[in-house]
C-alpha cells in the first residue's frame, strides 16, 4: 500500500495567548486506510482533523511540524493534489439554510468537477441516490430544514463525494443522530470507502464507532497522541492506563454484563493549566514521581503499538 | 392495592400537521393510546428513535402539554382536575430535566441562583436557607460548593448536567422525567452521570421515567423499559427480560443497531433502513414497511401489546408474530471476514 497523509511533529497554538492545542502530533495514513481518532472532548481531535484538512480557524495556527500528502502525479493515475473533503457532527447546522440541496451539490459539483448545468443535476441525483436517498428529483429543491438529521449527513456525505476525495475526513458523524440511523451511515461509510479506495479520518468519543471502521486508532489526550495502535490490539491489549479508562467507561447491551460502565475520576484539564509531566497523571491510578516530571516518549508495546507511558500495561 | 405515584390511561396527543400552503392539515397522533403506571420509586425508560412520541409522552406526564384523549393521575388526582394552585404543588413535587444542558441554563445567573429559585418561588427556604440547601446539593452532586458563583459558560458540559439535576432534585420531587439527560455528553462523563444518577436514586424517595435513545445507558438506570415507534409502545417489560430476548423487530433492530467493540464486526448491513414515517402509515402496524418480518395480515390489523407467557413475565409485545423470533439478535461472527483488507459485503442474519 502506497502512503497517502504523514503528519509530523504537529503543533497548533492559539499564538495571541500562548496556548498549544496540539503539542507534537504524528501518524501517518495509507491509501484506502482508515485512522480512528479518540479522546474525550477538548483532547484535540476534531484541531487535528482541520489542520490535516488546513481549515484552521482563525486565531488558531500550525506553529510547527509538517502535514505532508503524497503526490500523485503524471503515471500514478492520481491527481497531483490529493483532495481532502470532511464531514462533521450537526449536519444540519454545517448546510447553509438559504440554499437548496441541489445548489449545494451542484456548486460542489461545478467547482471540483466543472459540471454545469443538466450533467451536474444528473450527477446531483446520482449522488444523492449513491448515499440513500430516495425521490433524488424533488429533494434537490429541497431545503434544509425539510429534511431530518440523518438525511442531512447523507447529503454531506454525497457533497463530499463530489470533491472525489482521496481522504474524508469525519468528525463524530453520527454522535448526533439516532442508533438506528447511526448503524445506516456507518454501513454507508464502509461501503463508498470500498467503492471509492479513499482513506478515512474518523473522529469519535464512541470506541464502537471506532471499532467498527478503524483499522488503526490513535488515542489522544491534551493535544497529545498517547496511544497507537491497530484497532483489535488496541480493543484487546491497551497499553496506556487512559486507552483502558475509555474501554472500560464504554457501556454495552450485553445482560449478563450487569456493572455500570465505571466513570474516569476528574476531568480532561484546561488547556491553560496541563499538570506537568504525564497530563494524564492527576487521574492515574499508576502514576508515580516520574510521570510528574517529564512527558514520556512514546514507546514500542508490540508491533506497530506505541504508547507514551512509563507504566503500560502489560498482559 | 395502593394508588401508584403515577397513572396514565389511554393517552393521546395529535398534531395538527400542514405540508404545504395550500395542502389541507391532516392530523397526527404524537402519543397513541399509552396506558402506564408507575410506582413510588420505580424507574421506566422510554427508548425509540427522534420522533417516535417519547418526549411528547414525557411532557404529557408532566402536565406540560394537554392531552388530546385520555388522563393522567398523579398521587391519584386527575390533571384535568387540578386548580392553578394545585399545579403549583404539583411542579415542587416533579421536576424535567432536559438535553441540553447549555440551553436548559439561563446564562445571565449565576448556577447558584437557578438552583436556588425553585426553592424561593415555593416558599420553601429562606434566602439564607435556600443557600444553605443549595450548598449542600452541590456537593451531593459532585460540585463544590464554590461553583455556586459561576456561570453556565464558565463550567464544562458535565458540570452543567451536574447543575441542572441539582436543580431538579432540589426540592425532594417524587417524580422525574430525564429527557436525553445523558445523550449530549461524551462517554467518560456519561458514565460519571450515569454513576451519580444511580447514587441519588438509591438515597431519595424518587420515581423517575428515563427518555432516550440509547440503549446502552438506559438499562443501568431504569427497572422497566417501554420501547415506542409512532406514538405506540410496541413492547414493555423488565429490563432483563427484554434484553435478553426482544420479541418486536422493532426492539431487536434498535438493539442490533448498537455498535459493538467486536472490529470483527464490520459490512454487516444495517438492521432497518429508512426513518420513522407518519404520513405514510394509514392502517395495520405502523412499523411494517420497516419491518423485514411483515406479513399480510400486519397490513389490515393493528397488534395489541400482549403478554408473552414463555420467557420474562410481565414481558409485552406488539406484533402478530412476537413469538417467532430466536433469541440471538447477534449478527453471527463467523461469518464475517476478519479484519478486512479486501471488503466484502455480507448480509446481517
Amino acid at each position: 500500500m502506497s502512503k497517502l497523509l504523514t503528519v509530523r511533529d504537529l503543533v497548533v497554538e492559539i499564538p495571541a495567548r500562548n496556548i498549544k492545542i496540539l503539542d507534537g502530533i504524528s501518524f501517518s495514513l495509507e491509501a484506502g486506510q482508515t485512522l480512528g481518532l479518540v479522546g474525550e472532548s477538548g483532547c484535540g481531535k476534531s484541531m487535528t482533523c482541520y489542520a490535516v484538512a488546513n481549515m484552521l480557524p482563525r486565531g488558531i495556527a500550525r506553529t510547527g511540524g509538517s502535514v505532508t500528502f503524497e503526490p500523485g502525479g503524471p503515471g500514478t493515475g492520481k491527481p497531483a493534489v490529493p483532495k481532502v473533503a470532511m464531514i462533521f457532527q450537526d449536519p444540519t447546522s454545517s448546510l447553509n439554510p438559504v440554499h437548496t440541496i441541489g445548489y449545494y451539490l451542484e456548486s460542489a459539483l461545478y467547482r471540483h468537477q466543472g459540471l454545469k448545468g443538466r450533467d451536474a443535476r444528473m450527477e446531483a441525483m446520482r449522488l444523492l441516490e449513491r448515499v440513500g436517498i430516495d425521490r433524488a428529483r424533488s429533494r434537490l429543491r429541497a431545503y434544509p430544514h425539510q429534511l431530518s438529521g440523518g438525511m442531512n449527513q447523507r447529503v454531506m456525505i454525497a457533497h463530499a463525494l463530489a470533491a472525489r476525495p482521496q481522504l474524508l475526513i469525519a468528525d463524530e458523524p453520527t454522535t448526533a443522530l439516532d442508533v438506528t440511523m447511526q448503524a445506516q451511515i456507518l454501513h454507508l461509510l464502509e461501503e463508498l470507502k470500498a467503492e471509492t479506495g479513499m482513506s478515512l479520518m474518523i473522529v469519535s468519543h464512541d470506541l464502537g464507532v471506532i471499532a467498527r471502521l478503524a483499522d488503526k486508532a490513535a488515542v489522544m489526550y491534551c493535544g497529545k497522541i498517547v496511544e497507537t495502535a491497530p484497532v483489535a490490539e488496541l480493543l484487546d491489549r491497551p497499553a496506556h492506563p487512559y486507552a483502558l479508562a475509555l474501554i472500560d467507561c464504554m457501556p454495552s447491551i450485553d445482560p449478563e454484563d450487569l456493572e455500570p460502565p465505571a466513570a474516569i475520576p476528574g476531568s480532561v484539564p484546561l488547556l491553560d493549566s496541563l499538570p506537568a509531566g504525564c497530563h494524564f497523571h492527576p487521574r492515574c491510578s499508576r502514576a508515580s514521581g516520574e510521570c510528574l516530571a517529564r512527558f514520556p516518549e512514546p514507546a514500542n508495546i508490540g508491533f506497530v503499538h506505541e504508547a507514551s507511558c512509563y507504566h503500560p500495561m502489560v498482559s | 392495592m395502593s394508588t401508584p405515584l403515577l397513572k396514565a390511561s389511554g393517552l393521546a396527543k395529535a398534531f395538527r400537521h400542514k405540508t404545504g400552503l395550500f395542502a389541507s392539515p391532516t392530523i397526527q397522533l404524537a402519543v397513541n393510546s399509552i396506558s402506564l403506571e408507575l410506582a413510588s420509586r420505580e424507574r421506566i425508560g422510554i427508548v425509540g428513535e427522534s420522533g417516535s412520541g417519547k418526549s411528547t409522552l414525557g411532557r404529557l406526564l408532566l402536565g406540560l402539554t394537554e392531552p388530546t384523549r385520555g388522563d393522567v393521575w398523579f398521587e391519584g388526582v386527575n390533571h384535568k382536575q387540578r386548580q392553578a394552585r394545585d399545579w403549583k404543588a404539583f411542579r415542587m413535587r416533579t421536576s424535567l430535566v432536559q438535553q441540553n444542558p447549555l440551553s436548559a441554563l439561563n446564562p445571565q445567573m449565576t448556577v447558584g441562583q437557578q438552583v436556588a429559585e425553585g426553592l424561593l418561588v415555593h416558599h420553601v427556604t429562606g434566602r439564607a436557607g435556600a443557600y444553605e440547601r443549595v450548598a449542600a446539593m452541590f456537593e451531593r452532586v459532585g460540585l463544590s460548593s464554590a461553583m455556586m458563583s459561576r456561570y453556565p459558560h464558565q463550567m464544562s458540559g458535565g458540570q452543567r448536567q451536574r447543575v441542572v439535576i441539582a436543580r431538579a432534585l432540589v426540592l425532594d420531587p417524587k417524580l422525574a422525567v430525564f429527557d436525553e439527560a445523558v445523550s449530549a455528553l461524551d462517554v467518560s462523563v456519561q458514565a460519571q452521570v450515569v454513576a451519580l444518577l444511580r447514587e441519588l436514586w438509591q438515597e431519595l424517595d424518587l420515581a423517575y421515567v428515563f427518555i432516550t435513545h440509547d440503549l446502552r445507558i438506559v438499562r443501568h438506570l431504569v427497572d422497566r423499559i417501554a420501547v415506542m415507534y409512532l406514538g405506540r409502545v410496541v413492547e414493555t417489560g423488565g429490563i432483563r427480560s427484554v434484553y435478553e430476548w426482544p420479541r418486536h423487530p422493532y426492539t431487536r433492530a434498535l438493539l442490533a443497531s448498537v455498535p459493538t467493540m467486536d472490529p470483527r464486526i464490520r459490512n454487516i448491513e444495517p438492521p432497518i433502513k429508512g426513518e420513522l414515517d407518519a404520513s405514510k402509515v394509514s392502517q395495520g402496524c405502523a412499523f411494517r414497511l420497516r419491518c423485514p418480518f411483515a406479513i399480510d395480515r400486519c397490513a389490515t390489523e393493528i397488534p395489541e401489546l400482549r403478554p408473552i407467557r414463555v420467557h420474562g413475565a410481565g414481558q409485552h409485545a406488539a406484533c402478530h408474530r412476537a413469538d417467532e423470533f430466536p433469541q440471538s439478535i447477534a449478527p453471527q461472527i463467523e461469518t464475517v471476514p476478519r479484519v478486512d483488507r479486501t471488503p466484502q459485503k455480507e448480509t446481517a442474519l
